[in-house]
């Protein structure tokens, strides 16, 4: 059975259906020829599962468990056969450890594997569970880390994204607080110092308790207290500064922006800390204004109080300064001082008033980071059904926030957020807003395919790529860009090879290109762009995807464009495409085409100005010979100073000296220490010339030139000259 | 607090401090004793970074060297003998703001000392410590120390010194966290100066070893070195020091050296002639004991309070009898 070429084109052209008794791609699960390597993700060693890291002093806020069995391999098998078996059983639990998160078990990293412990035992026979036991025990040894096991589905962004913004607040939490409490204790002291200075310090009553019951009837604390009461009170804090010190005090140990640690605790009323996650931008917004005022006294707190404790406090400059300050006095590292806001939001959420208040907060230059998990890639376009976002809406968004400037931008799919999570880092600990937008790789409209290979086709097929905006990563456009975490970054469709069995059952490869249009093939809401045919029909104007799209309009008209994919029963099945996809597909490549020039890739003005390269070298050169021969004309000029004659009078090398006092001990009028505590000449007439000379035989750095004589008449004048030869 | 208002404020106000400010008693040591030198180059250096004196401390052994607390007019702790170091330890475990110096001499670190040194070198707590090596013991007037080389004439040696000399840089670079090694010549202060300087901003434990002239017991000891300027070697680096164009026409026997190498590091130090001078070693990255044990500890006003009951109940005869 085969389809008329005809028919073929017309599909493509109009999309119409050939009327041959034959499977329409609607009814088949058929999924990218690319992914039939990884039908059973379990058994694939990738990021997920991750373990989100509880209490993390490293800045390392989550691991791969992959990466933590290799560390424990690592650490505790021997190379060679000998560590063969640990290896082997190791790694036996790390795929059961990743088989019951797929099947939906939560916990935390060391009660899943407890679970796949005994889950594995139960597997074997009892000569066999001993020695595995053994080898799962030693391994558990060496887990140095714990925390939740996730897996990739579509909750893990935000809970990824939210652990990483808790583990940043509460590393800076722990820092601010440590400072807050080391301020109050400061503080504290002063207090109580002046406190036991006070009236009630001194009372019979406080004496006595001082005092301990037991000599209680022998002493009369009233008379002890009326003689030692007047000596006491002297040297009081005045009644402002105490003042402002119990009020700087109280506000620091009100302040409600940072969470108790351990130390903090043990206060019972210490008021609970504010939250900071919103499910709005606008609601992110209304709180950070309610709270500016107590963000502002709590910044003039902590000032009075370094000032306080340093006794630098002064009340004629400071007064007035603290009272005019406002909320717009607060510096950008102020505001960096307070934990960020963080805001989670889905795609379908960003819409309309939502958007709005979006750029607003992102346009504020507040420290509020915005997650944004795009749901729905190729979601239905408002002008209605069949046409196609491709991703616009989320590319929209971010190269919105880019254009803001002094934005963190972050875009990326869910199944390489671990590989980014440095970036995950950077951004939430840049001291403005940040917006990340991360594929989620939901499956509501592709049952079939696990999110975490929807993510990263998404990302693959350039629909949703991958980069990061860091408005302080340098200068230029491409240092604050970085695209490299997308495979293949430097072409247009990534290559990957695919190795088959052909229809004789020989092995058979060829490479194939992952584009937006394999990518589009696995939503079933776009099946009637893609029309299922039979091998057999493909010939000479049937071309893959990739190839048609390399094709000029007049080439094109002549192809139909292909793609491969496999079915439920892992064989090979060919697609012809209709010419709205090739359309959406010609669009996506054009996004990706501005993204790699942004990432400083196939930048059309650079390659035009790398032609005129060698000219510009020329240039460079000369100017290279100019500053050596501008060197070189330095250098002899120091040359020539150091061959200079020494002049007449006396000097000294005043760098060179050591303060030893042996010259000022021998004249104290001729020599003299400068403002460095070195000697110089300061009256070359406060001595006599056999003064200099003395001095000059004494110094032991030999820096003292005694010069000429200035007084002809001085007696033994020519044996002092013969003398100071030495040294001039 | 490095946050914005604070900063402004703090680093506003205050007059600027003259080296006089920080010159405290008038020094008694010899006439042309190298520790002038020494101490005339820190005072400059506190005088250029404007250190507040009550932020300050000096701490040091028994020497001659270590009479240096008492010429500046900062807070200061003239201890006992070998005991700079631990007196040192304990002012920045309880007062990590204060800026320690620490002055001893080659008996006081190398002798008496040694044990507190190797542990503090381990610690790398925050702190500029001057070794002073003359290789004699100066204030009891002539004796042999651990530096001595050999074949030394002093009282207790009359025969020589037999032993070889201890390398304070080789066994500095020898122990475990060791992250600042640097040596300086007291009669070439332009270099001393910028090593200090350097040792100062140094986060961590930053050891110079400077050798230092003693005219009235080992009058002449350096001179071939001083009137050779071929037996100094200057190590230079843009990670180091960099001597001025003037020093470098008087010094031309240079090499450029990255702090960051310590094998060659160990095999500069191992070569005693010409006299290496600059930074051998440094590394910013090892932690500082004082902040490791600040954090476990935790400081909260409550835990304080806490923690001083705690001791006083130990002293509480129960029951009370009120």
């Amino acid at each position: 059975m085969s389809v008329e070429i005809q028919e073929l084109r017309r599909f493509h052209l109009t999309g119409e259906k050939f009327p041959v008794d034959f499977p329409q791609a609607s009814e088949q699960e058929l999924r990218p020829a690319l992914l039939a390597p990884y039908r059973d993700l379990t058994s694939l060693r990738h990021d997920y599962p991750l373990v989100l890291i509880e209490d993390d002093t490293e800045g390392v806020f989550s691991q791969s468990l992959s990466s933590i069995m290799n560390a424990i391999l690592q650490e505790i098998a021997i190379p060679g056969p000998s560590g063969e078996r640990l290896r082997r059983d190791t790694l036996r639990l790390e795929t059961k450890i990743r088989g019951l998160i797929s099947c939906g078990e939560k916990g935390s990293l060391s009660e899943i594997w407890e679970q796949a412990i005994s889950g594995l035992l139960s597997e074997v026979d009892e000569a066999a569970a001993g020695p595995l036991e053994k080898c799962l025990k030693s391994a558990r040894a060496a887990l140095r880390v714990d925390g939740e096991l996730i897996g990739c589905d579509e909750e893990t962004a935000f809970r990824l994204v939210k652990h990483a913004w808790k583990a940043v607040n509460q590393q800076q939490a722990r820092t601010n607080l440590e400072k807050i409490d080391e301020l109050l204790l400061k503080l504290s002291e002063i207090l109580e110092v002046d406190a036991l200075k006070s009236d009630q310090a001194w009372g019979p009553e406080r004496l006595e308790a001082s005092m301990g019951g037991a000599a209680g009837e022998s002493f009369d604390f009233s008379a002890l207290s009326h003689i030692l009461s007047p000596g006491a009170h002297e040297n009081r804090l005045p009644e402002a500064r105490r003042e402002r010190i119990r009020s700087a005090h109280a506000v620091l140990g009100s302040q409600r922006f940072f969470a108790a640690t351990n130390g903090a605790a043990l206060e019972e009323d210490q008021p609970a800390a504010y939250p900071f996650v919103f499910g709005s931008c606008a609601r992110a917004r209304d709180v950070f204004t309610e709270r500016i005022q107590e963000m502002l006294e709590l910044i003039k707190a902590i000032a009075i109080a370094e000032l306080e404790i340093e006794n630098r406090y002064d009340e004629s400059q400071h007064d007035s300064f603290f009272a005019h300050l406002d909320e717009t006095s607060l510096e950008p590292e102020d505001l960096a001082f307070f934990p960020s806001y963080l805001v989670c939001l889905h795609d379908k959420e960003c819409d309309g008033p939502e958007q709005a208040h979006l750029i607003n907060a992102l346009s504020s230059g507040l420290p509020i980071k915005v997650m944004v998990q795009q749901d729905d890639i190729l979601g239905r376009h408002s002008l209605g059904d069949g046409r196609f976002t491709l991703g616009a809406r989320s590319l929209q968004l971010t190269s919105m926030a880019v254009g803001l400037g002094g934005v963190y931008v972050l875009q990326a799919a869910t199944s390489v957020l671990y590989q980014s999570r440095h970036r995950i880092h950077e951004g939430l600990a840049h001291g403005g807003p940040a917006l990340f937008s991360v594929c989620s790789g939901s499956v509501q409209n592709v049952p079939h395919i696990p999110p975490y290979l929807i993510a990263a086709s998404a990302m693959q097929s350039r629909a949703f790529p991958a980069f990061s905006y860091n408005p302080l990563g340098g200068n230029g456009l491409a240092s604050r860009f970085r695209i490299e975490d997308n495979p293949q970054a430097e072409i247009d469709w990534p290559v990957e090879r695919l190795v088959y069995q052909d229809e004789d059952l020989q092995r058979s490869s060829e490479e194939m290109n992952f584009t937006f249009v394999d990518f589009a093939a696995c939503d079933r809401r776009y099946a009637n762009h893609f029309a299922l045919i039979p091998r057999e029909s493909r010939c000479a104007e049937t071309v893959p995807v990739s190839e048609f799209l390399a094709l000029d309009d007049s080439e094109a008209r002549e192809k139909i464009p292909f793609i491969e994919m496999i079915d439920s029963k892992d064989v090979l099945q060919t697609l012809i495409v209709d010419r709205d996809l090739i359309r959406a597909a010609r669009r996506c490549r054009e996004m990706w085409h501005n993204l790699q020039e942004l990432g400083g890739i196939h930048a059309p003005k650079i390659e035009e100005m790398l032609e005129q390269r060698p000219a510009v070298e020329e240039s460079e050169s000369a100017e290279q010979v100019e500053e050596f021969v501008s060197d070189e004309g330095t250098q002899q000029a120091a040359e020539e100073a150091a061959n200079e004659q020494p002049p007449d009078g006396a000097y000294i090398d005043t760098p060179r000296c050591t303060t030893c006092d042996e010259c000022i001990q021998i004249n104290n009028r001729i020599f003299a220490y400068d403002a460095n505590r070195q000697a110089y000449i300061a009256d070359p007439d406060g001595g006599s010339y056999r003064d200099l000379v003395e001095a000059a035989e004494t110094c032991q750095v030999c820096i003292i030139h005694p010069g000429k004589p200035m007084n002809p008449d001085e007696p033994g004048l020519e044996e002092l000259v013969t003398r100071a030869e030495p040294f001039n | 607090m490095a946050i914005g208002i604070s900063e402004h404020l703090l680093h506003s106000d205050g007059g600027c401090l003259m080296l006089e400010d920080y010159e405290g008693a008038t020094p008694r040591w010899c006439t042309g004793c190298g520790d002038s030198a020494i101490l005339a180059a820190v005072q400059r250096l506190c005088r250029d970074e404007q250190l507040p004196r009550e932020k300050v401390v000096f701490t040091s052994g028994i020497g001659c060297s270590s009479r240096f607390p008492h010429y500046m007019k900062t807070y200061g702790f003239h201890g006992l003998h070998g005991r700079a170091l631990p007196i040192a330890e304990g002012i920045k475990m309880r007062r990590p703001d204060l800026h320690v110096f620490v002055n001893t001499g080659d008996g006081d670190c190398c002798s008496i000392g040694t044990a507190h040194w190797i542990h503090a070198i381990r610690y790398n707590m925050n702190m500029t410590v001057m070794m002073h090596d003359n290789h004699i013991y100066g204030l009891t007037k002539k004796q042999a120390s651990p530096t001595s080389p050999r074949g030394l004439t002093s009282n207790t040696t009359p025969q020589g010194t037999q032993l070889a000399a201890l390398d304070p840089l080789e066994t500095t670079l020898g122990v475990a966290n060791c992250s600042f090694v640097a040596q300086a010549v007291d009669w070439i202060p332009e270099s001393f100066y910028d090593i200090v300087s350097r040792a100062f901003h140094h986060k961590g434990f930053s050891f110079i070893r400077i050798l230092q002239r003693c005219p009235e017991f080992l009058p002449g000891h350096f001179d071939s070195f001083m009137q050779d300027p071929k037996r100094m070697l200057m190590l230079t680096h843009e990670n180091g020091v960099q001597p001025s164009p003037a020093l470098s026409r008087l010094y031309g026997n240079q090499e450029y050296h990255d702090p960051s190498d310590l094998n060659r590091a160990r095999e500069i130090a191992s070569t005693p002639d010409p006299i290496p001078v600059g930074i051998l070693y440094q590394d910013e990255s090892i932690p500082c004991y004082e902040e490791s044990y600040r954090k476990a500890e935790g400081f909260t006003p409550a835990l304080v309070r806490q923690r001083i009951e705690a001791e006083f109940d130990k002293y509480t005869v129960w029951p009370a009898t009120k």
